[in-house]
């Protein structure tokens, strides 16, 4: 189960940087017609990033301690001390931006630019923020594999 | 017509996010160096201390969001589109930095 949850974390985190990528070009081009799908999309891309924390907060809280301490043992320990560390605590900063999201989507955004602004940088700074996550996660897990590894060679 | 006011939830809440997202990361350095009192009493509080820092943040976020709603007769408080896009702007690229510098490589 843990595994498969493994694999689902990022995957949500995944689907959640194509929801406001979406948002972030569907408000390029916003019209009357598209700011209901807008408004849609920011909500599904906040309550995407909330499964995410959720799931990788279960992770981080009740699995995580025996990742950290081959990671610590190993020739990758910034694999913890860097990009895990860096990555639990900009994802608390990410959680707050995509929930501020559908707020900012709420408003007029076909007849304010002003509106369209503050959508623009909120949905264009989870897109990099959101794929900064997975590269860290991608680095951790690898140095999980390395920490495995330099055990198994007695090193 | 274009408009060009922000409604009062965005502008509320976006300078709320600004400034939780700055104190987030002032946390992070405080409880990092007061490992014996802050980060002590941040494990107790709940079962991780990552958890109690996310509540924490969230109890700001909302709680700071209503408070900025209140000014001028509840219209919440007066910023422009730029200032606020800065505000947002500003404090994800400076928290992410001090956050990054402090565990730095």
């Amino acid at each position: 189960m843990e595994n498969l949850l493994l694999l689902i974390h990022p995957a949500v985190g995944g689907l959640a940087t194509l929801a406001a990528l979406w948002v972030f070009v569907d408000t390029l081009n916003v019209s009357s017609a598209s700011e209901a799908r807008i408004k849609n999309v920011s909500l599904i891309c906040a309550g995407l990033i909330w499964l995410a924390y959720f799931l990788g907060g279960y992770l981080y809280v009740v699995h995580y301690a025996a990742d950290k301490a081959i990671i610590k043992a190993g020739p990758w320990a910034f694999g913890h001390d860097f990009f895990m560390e860096v990555k639990e605590h900009v994802f608390l900063m990410l959680l707050l931006l995509a929930t501020y999201l559908p707020i900012a989507a709420s408003d007029s955004l076909a007849s304010s630019n002003a509106a369209r602004k503050i959508v623009l940088w909120v949905s264009g700074l989870i897109v990099p923020t959101s794929l900064s996550m997975e590269g860290s996660g991608a680095i951790i897990s690898l140095a999980v594999k390395i920490g495995l590894l330099f055990k198994i060679k007695g090193g | 017509m274009e408009q060009t006011e922000l409604g009062k939830y965005t502008r509320s809440f976006g300078l709320s996010f600004g400034i939780t997202s700055f104190l987030s990361a002032l946390l992070v350095i405080l409880k990092e160096t007061k490992e014996d009192t802050v980060l002590a009493w941040m494990k107790t509080a709940t079962i991780h201390h990552w958890v109690t820092h996310g509540l924490i943040n969230l109890a700001i976020f909302v709680v700071l969001g209503f408070v900025l709603l209140k000014p001028n007769n509840g219209n919440g408080v007066k910023i422009s589109s730029n200032a606020l896009a800065i505000c947002i702007a500003g404090s994800v690229v400076i928290s992410g930095i001090l956050i990054a510098g402090f565990y730095r490589l």
